[in-house]
């Protein structure tokens, strides 16, 4: 049967049982994962996944099942579960929280490539990476090198009782490469590009815009570097933050606690609340006035690109911190409803299996007009640090602590000597508010996480924080190895 | 699908094998959750699904494809593809046979029908209970309940066969107060033993006796950490004791096998057989599990190996692989801490000013080698005064090595289980001197 014919049969079956609302998704996701590690593909994996989600509501409460068997039977069976568990919802349930979406599309997107991955010859793909790791090894102290790739290809297709029928191709792409040295009871690690490899939806562009190759050897030298290189030092400086960083601080500080459902409390026993209440909207001064941060699902690139999300809701571009004060959130349909809004499309599920909840999308730091070298040029005394690889903050999204994988000194607006283990630490609206500096739009790119995690059970959600280079003025530095 | 008919269906995927040898690993989960905010149901799913995963092996290149599809020429495919990627991967020449596997023996009660069979009415009473609870005590709450009967069967065409059939109940709820916050869980393999009562009742406990909390002064102070919170700070030097951490430099035991890096009193042995452990007597390869001492008295006695490390280090299998491809090495999955001789009331009447800590969270490594992490407090912390609970503090930030602490330190009595479906810590509370806190937060 046609997912056309099994989603009208789940959805009448749904309405039958007593359905005031329900949706199908269909998912067909395939992943290619290639890992090189120390000259040996440890990972040449191809997996696919199909199934079907179904939403039903019933009093106000939802009910969600999934299923993986494409019989007219098996959807029965799943449809008319996800009404049983919204009906059993709704028996303890002390308010109604949902409501049917409010508008109905019919349409269909794909992500833009240049070059389908499908079309490069699995040996070219596996010996790009085999040269690019052993380019790592230039010296002895190099103990582990790694070099991957990951290919996903996923076609959603959702449907609704209120009419909607959108079919979704999306295509998302990344690799990156790793040193780790090892030597005089030290392990230091230089990652490339950024900490997890440069990930964007696309084709096999992606895995060319990443040059792993080019890099590959001044990453391993890093590496090796980073074992003689002194202690960061403790104290209060002013900080240069690279741009992936930049990417991360926005991930954690602004695009969690931004999160509506956090807010609400959706996720308080697990990921937590939020700092951002309802009653701080259009008041906050989240940080300085050169801090933008808007949601944008339709931009180029972004992990979170694509036409609607599964609530079937249109993408598009909204704010959450204009000119440093706090403007919006990242919603879905009930919990914008709940504050008078209309949803922003962040909804997303991990897969067939796992229902849709509000997951941070592509949320950016809109770029300012310093160009990268000249973000020095102030700091007489400061650090600058590049790639994550260590990142904490609280359940409120407040205190934070993240350390770098390399620094480097600022003396007298130049860059000076290599500093290992940095980290720096802050309260979140204190750090924004001390941000003065923002790198150019030539420094500006989209950086993709592939692993953030949230919910019960876990998802697993595919995002980018596009973001420059940016300076921070007068930072606690050296924290986690302060005594 | 239960493990008799996934062994017949590994057969008949083997029987398509055509590479020089093939393993099929096979995961069949059924999984319902139940999650609640304000006494409201906000989530409530459930999903089934069976995953195929082939690896083939052709003259030492490996390939390994998955699906979520049963049918006969689906599995035809699926091996066929497995084969064609191992005939394009390069060869290692390091790569040894596929197990051949063993007797495995599942730990007595792994699987309850009652967990495997409980409906959404069940798990609203869980909720209900919290709901009430609540309630009662002007709180709001936020948790979940959950059910999951999952089976895992390995086989290879070198005659490894093995399968496991267990059943996860879980359950946290978080009390919420004006200022002040506390949790509980509790999980098991029969939902019948998790006593929903106590648990919202430890939460709404602690969420009563933190209110009004203040700050104190970041350092070095005395903490006891609550199981709970003990079993999360251990979690993250778990993967230090995989060979491939000790053999590549990353752990902070490499080169210490038969060395007391550790305080005397600290032995932590890998037990998926324990009784409070929820675990499979096999790992993903079909090598049974080996129980182990890692740590004994303080000194480091052994690391986790997979075929592949064994080989590779001519060490024994210990039967600690993860699912292939697996760049990560052999882990741990079953931990375990030896006890102490006072209870935690015991350890608190012998502190004169320190803090107690219910939970962890966002705990993170900072220094890999040190086994330095972070992280914060979370939803009941006390200060503790001349051997007395003195009410509720804010939550602060930790930065400490984990191997510093367990070189000074007392562990509690009493044994707590914190796992998930496919991994346990099991640990008593814990008395850490000298433990650093280096800020605080606003709540």
């Amino acid at each position: 049967m046609s997912f056309d014919d099994l989603a009208s049969r789940a959805l009448d079956t749904a309405s039958a049982r007593g359905g005031a609302y329900a949706d199908i998704r269909f998912d067909v996701a395939r992943t290619e994962r290639i890992e090189v590690r120390n000259g040996v593909v440890a990972s040449l994996a191809d997996g696919t996944s199909t199934g079907y989600g179904i939403r039903a509501l019933v009093d106000g409460a939802w009910g969600f099942a999934a299923g993986s068997e494409m019989t007219d039977g098996a959807v029965d069976a799943v449809a008319a579960r996800a009404v049983a568990l919204a009906r059993a919802a709704a028996a303890i349930a002390r308010t109604p929280l949902g409501a049917p979406p409010p508008r109905a599309y019919v349409d269909a997107f794909a992500t833009p490539m240049d070059r389908d991955p499908a079309d490069v010859p699995l040996g070219e793909r596996v010996a790009l990476l085999l040269e690019a790791e052993r380019l790592l090894h230039v010296g002895d102290g190099i103990a582990v090198g790694r070099a991957w790739l990951d290919l996903w290809r996923t076609d959603k297709f959702f449907y609704s009782t209120i009419g909607s029928k959108i079919a979704q191709q999306i295509r998302q792409t990344g690799s990156g490469l790793a040193a780790m040295a090892v030597g005089d009871g030290d392990a230091q690690t230089r990652s490339f590009p950024g900490d997890n490899g440069l990930y964007m939806s696309g084709g096999w562009e992606i895995v060319e815009r990443a040059a792993l190759r080019e890099n590959a050897a001044r990453i391993g030298e890093e590496a090796l570097a980073l074992l003689r290189a002194p202690q960061c030092p403790s104290g209060t400086t002013d900080i240069v933050l690279g741009g992936s960083q930049v990417s991360l601080q926005i991930h954690e500080s602004c695009g969690h606690p931004a999160e509506l459902d956090r807010v609400m409390g959706w996720e308080a026993n697990f990921s937590g609340t939020s700092f951002l209440e309802i009653a701080q909207l259009d008041v906050l001064k989240y940080g300085s006035d050169k801090v933008t941060i808007e949601i944008d699902n339709t931009m180029p690139n972004g992990m979170a690109t694509c036409a609607y999300d599964d609530e079937g809701t249109r993408s598009g571009r909204s704010d959450v911190v204009r000119d440093g004060v706090l403007v919006g959130y990242e919603s879905s349909n009930d919990t914008a409803r709940a504050i008078g809004r209309e949803s922003n499309a962040c909804v997303r599920a991990q897969s067939w299996e796992f229902v849709p909840m509000i997951r941070m999308c592509n949320l950016n730091l809109l770029p300012g007009d310093v160009p990268f070298e000249n973000l020095f040029d102030d700091v007489k005394d400061g650090v600058y640090m590049e790639s994550n690889r260590s990142w904490s903050i609280d359940d409120r999204r407040l205190n934070f602590q993240f350390g770098c994988e390399i620094g480097w000194e600022i003396k007298n607006g130049k860059r000076g000597r290599m500093l290992k283990n940095p980290t720096y630490a802050g309260m979140t609206p204190k750090f924004w508010n001390a941000c003065d500096a923002i790198g150019d739009a030539a420094s500006w790119v989209a950086w993709g996480t592939p692993n953030c995690g949230k919910g019960e059970p876990m998802q697993v959600g595919r995002t980018t924080q596009a973001s420059s280079p940016a300076r921070f003025r007068g930072v606690e530095v050296g924290v986690g190895y302060a005594r | 699908m239960r493990a008799e008919d996934r062994e017949k269906f590994a057969k008949r995927t083997l029987s398509h094998a055509r590479a020089d040898q093939t393993e099929v690993a096979i995961y069949a989960e059924n999984a319902a959750l139940t999650r609640f905010t304000h006494q409201d149901v906000h989530q409530n799913v459930a999903s089934q699904d069976v995953v195929v995963s082939v690896r083939a092996i052709v003259d030492g290149r490996t390939g390994v494809a998955s699906a979520n599809r049963t049918d006969d020429a689906s599995i035809a495919d699926l091996v066929a593809r497995a084969t064609e990627l191992a005939r394009l991967a390069p060869r290692d020449p390091a790569l040894p046979e596929l197990p051949a596997g063993g007797p495995t023996t599942a730990p007595a009660g792994a699987y309850a029908s009652a967990t495997a069979e409980a409906g959404a009415d069940l798990r609203a009473q869980i909720c209900d209970t919290y709901f009430r609870i609540a309630e009662r005590d002007g709180l709001w709450c936020a948790g979940y309940a959950k059910t999951i009967a999952s089976g895992v069967t390995v086989a290879n065409t070198n005659g490894a066969l093995a399968s496991y059939d267990g059943t996860f109940a879980g359950t946290n709820v978080k009390m919420n107060a004006a200022d002040s916050t506390g949790f509980a869980e509790a999980c098991a393999a029969d939902v019948g033993s998790i006593d929903a009562t106590a648990v919202g009742e430890t939460a709404a406990r602690k969420a009563r006796e933190t209110r009004a909390p203040r700050s104190v002064e970041p350092g070095a102070w005395t903490v006891i950490l609550e199981a709970p919170a003990f079993a999360e700070l251990l979690s993250y030097i778990s993967d230090h004791f995989s060979a491939q951490a000790y053999d590549e430099g990353s752990s902070f035991c490499t080169g210490g096998l038969g060395t007391a890096l550790l305080g005397d009193n600290v032995t932590i042995r890998e037990d998926y057989a324990h009784p409070l452990v929820l675990g499979m007597p096999f790992d993903f390869e079909g090598a049974p599990t080996e129980r182990l001492a890692l740590v004994e008295n303080g000194i480091v006695r052994s690391v986790v190996t997979d075929s592949y490390w064994a080989h590779k280090l001519d060490m024994p299998n210990t039967g600690h692989a993860l699912p292939a491809p697996n760049a990560y090495g052999p882990q741990p999955r079953a931990i375990v801490v030896s006890p102490g001789s006072r209870t935690t009331e015991e350890l608190i009447a012998s502190t004169e000013r320190g803090l107690l800590v219910s939970r962890l969270w966002y705990v993170r490594t900072v220094d890999q080698r040190k086994a330095i992490v972070t992280g914060m407090t979370r939803d009941g912390t006390y200060l503790i005064e001349n051997g007395r609970l003195a009410g509720g503090v804010r939550n602060m930030r930790f930065n400490h090595s984990i191997v510093e602490a367990l070189k000074r330190c007392e562990f509690g009595l009493d044994l707590h289980r914190s796992s998930n479906e496919h991994y346990s810590v099991v640990t008593p509370a814990i008395k850490i001197e000298g433990f650093t806190f280096s800020s605080g937060t606003e709540f």
